[in-house]
């Protein structure tokens, strides 16, 4: 009998590269051998989109995308379906925890270097997968239809409004409608479904080819592979398996222990997670008392409102996004993680995340004078650290990097 | 004495007490008011959804009071019934006043949406997810805060959302509440009450305080407050029919993973020795 087994998977194993393929990106694929916390949040992140595939299969059988049904298809899967409250609470708990656990994880590439030659490709598949996200969440904030639903669609869609010349138009081909209606809903539900996963799913391997080409990193900015063994093999690494599957497994725990904390007993997140208003369904003709984007985009809709001009606002904030795929080349130092980079270096990314926080949370509340004053002060300093990155590096004096880890 | 200066000094302390510092002013600097509008900060409310009786009494007077005009058109019949302890045909006898109702339906109202917003001006709301959507706090404070008031359409005004289209339906139980002027003792700074020469407590006029003249409703203050209660955990429970459920069933999620992380940093220490 196992000998019938061997011969069939040797048989397919000379045709396609099971062996090799799981070797290499699983089992003895090389990983640094100290690393700490901030190394898990890529696990914790695939994690997560697995969650979000999965729990999204099931949220599709009763989900309905039309305008008259999907609101109440939406209460539908939280009182008759079997379980279907589990389904949907997973969803939005997992929506919210991704991108607390991405913007973990570019924090850590920030905090380390890890955009740092030779992983600038790592990176901006990194930044990539983080704009298909912002895609997909968007997407799919607008399907339950409720209040926030349709308001949010609203202020987004009308962004694409504010681009001279084909603004209008495009606002229309966006839409596919004179206003936000069922048409929307269902082009929504099919690109929240199935383009942008299948771009996402595409990203993420890309993401994790790339890394496995060229390693991971590490706290110390030490490159391990300038010390290999008689094999080749780092000498300062240990296997992927069992080694960094089971540091993984712990990371996993706590996180999934947060995660069934706030699903089983703060599934709205106080508010931050499902909002209150979106308890209502969508009504054209009823503007909220105030629209607020849900937590994860909140920084950049402080910046779209800070800038008085819709144009200049639209700017602003893609140019927030998109400035982090550069960030590779705008470092100059000759280090690679903060522990050896200079006091500026320090400086900078304390205050870039000090203004990320605070806006984060003036998108969340209503404009006073005050915080609109802080909002201006805050994006200026959130692009000050990019841009002037390539003279804090360069100027500041680093420490010496060790040559092992 | 330098350890503690450079603990306070520590970069990752100091970035964190400064977000700290300009997250707190700025929500002190409060762009709006509370959502119980003129009424101040609302009431707290904390929903008991294993209290079954409660439940029981809040359903039927919602059925009785509030079924007339508003829906529950997300939920059904038969699963409040189950969920509620209350026999079927019990339920159906007593607080199922539409012989055509079936155990399955959804609780879509006694009137048609048309016809209402004809008599109202404004169709009554659905309030399946009225807890989810306006918070039970503010059901709980809504549903007491009516005053007379005869410049309006009903008599009646309320505090929590003033120029409400809704009547007090509920004015027989509660009798006619009104805003009144009391007399409120001045404090000083030390904590006591101020006084004048002779002894006397001094004191100030403030008004918007709700009252009823005693006797006028059915209930007393007590018994109304607890009618009320009652109403709100029943919405609640309405809002959100596997509540009490998630609760339950979170504590065995989080224990399998509390066991599961401990395990898996077991496994981890032993496996890390190999390297270190």
């Amino acid at each position: 009998m196992n000998q019938i087994f061997s011969n069939i998977f040797n048989w397919v194993n000379h045709r396609l590269p099971i062996v090799n393929t799981f070797e290499r990106h699983l089992s003895k694929h090389p990983v640094p051998k100290k690393v700490n916390f901030w190394y898990l949040f890529g696990a914790l992140a695939s994690v997560t989109l697995i969650i979000q595939i999965v729990s999204g299969i099931w949220l599709i059988m009763p989900y309905e995308n039309t305008e008259e049904g999907a609101f109440a298809s939406v209460e539908y899967i939280m009182r008759d379906v079997d379980y279907g409250w589990v389904i949907r609470y997973m969803h939005t708990t997992g929506a919210s925890l991704f991108f607390a656990v991405v913007y973990l994880h570019m924090f850590r590439g920030l905090l380390y270097g890890s955009y740092q030659k030779p992983r600038e490709l790592v990176w901006i598949f990194g930044c990539t997968i983080y704009l298909a996200m912002m895609a997909e969440g968007f997407l799919g904030y607008v399907l339950p239809y409720g209040q926030m639903s349709y308001w949010g669609a609203q202020v987004i869609i009308s962004l694409f409004g504010a681009i001279p010349y084909v603004g209008e138009s495009l606002e229309l081909w966006v839409r596919g409608d004179y206003y936000i209606s069922g048409i929307t809903v269902s082009r929504f539900f099919a690109l929240h479904v199935v383009a942008l996963p299948l771009v996402l799913i595409a990203l993420v391997f890309l993401h994790l080819v790339a890394l496995h080409e060229v390693g991971a990193g590490n706290p110390e900015g030490v490159d391990i592979e300038e010390h290999l063994d008689e094999d080749g093999i780092p000498l300062d690494s240990v296997p992927f398996f069992p080694y960094k599957v089971l540091n993984a497994l712990v990371g996993i725990g706590v996180f999934m222990t947060v995660f069934a904390i706030i699903m089983f007993f703060f599934p709205e997140g106080g508010g931050y997670f499902i909002e209150m208003a979106n308890f209502e369904e969508a009504n054209p003709l009823v503007t909220p008392e105030h629209i607020a984007p849900v937590w994860y985009y909140a920084p950049y809709y402080t910046m779209l409102r800070a800038v008085p001009d819709p144009l200049g606002g639209l700017i602003v904030m893609g140019s927030a996004v998109a400035i982090f795929f550069v960030v590779p080349w705008l470092d100059r130092s000759n280090v690679a993680s903060i522990r050896y980079k200079g006091i500026y270096s320090k400086i900078a990314l304390g205050l870039f995340a000090i203004s990320f926080i605070t806006l984060g949370y003036l998108g969340t509340v209503g404009v006073t004078e005050i915080r609109k004053t802080v909002s201006l002060i805050c994006t200026v300093l959130y692009f000050a650290f990019f841009l002037l990155m390539p003279i804090y590096t360069k100027l500041e004096t680093t420490k010496e990097v060790p040559n092992r880890l | 004495m330098k350890n503690k200066l450079k603990f306070i000094l520590s970069t990752k302390t100091s970035f964190v007490l400064i977000s700290l510092c300009i997250l707190t002013s700025l929500s002190l600097d409060a762009a709006e008011g509370g959502p119980c509008k003129d009424y101040g900060e609302c009431d707290e409310f904390n929903y008991s959804l294993n209290n079954k009786e409660s439940l029981q009494r809040g359903a039927s007077t919602f059925l009785n009071y509030c079924y007339g005009c508003h829906s529950l058109q997300y939920s059904r019949w038969g699963r409040v019934a189950a969920d509620l302890n209350i026999p079927e045909e019990l339920f159906f006898d007593n607080l199922v006043f539409d012989n055509a109702v079936k155990s399955g339906d959804l609780m879509k109202g006694a009137m048609s949406k048309e016809d209402s917003a004809d008599w109202f001006g404004v169709a009554p709301p659905d309030l399946t997810l009225v807890t989810r959507s306006k918070g039970d706090d503010w059901v709980y404070t809504y549903l007491r805060a009516y005053y007379e008031d005869s410049s309006k359409q009903y008599g009646v005004n309320n505090l929590v959302y003033p120029g409400t289209a809704m009547p007090n339906v509920l004015v027989d139980l509660q009798g006619n509440q009104k805003l009144v002027c009391k007399n409120i003792p001045l404090i000083g700074k030390n904590g006591g009450e101020k006084r004048d020469d002779d002894g006397k407590t001094l004191t100030k006029e403030k008004c918007g305080y709700l009252e009823v003249v005693d006797g006028e409703g059915l209930l007393s203050k007590e018994e109304f407050d607890s009618l009320i209660y009652d109403l709100t955990n029943f919405l609640v429970y309405v809002g959100e029919p596997a509540k009490a459920e998630r609760e339950r069933i979170g504590w065995y999620v989080i224990f399998f993973f509390v066991i599961f992380t401990a395990l898996s940093s077991l496994l981890y220490r032993e496996y890390q020795k190999d390297y270190h």
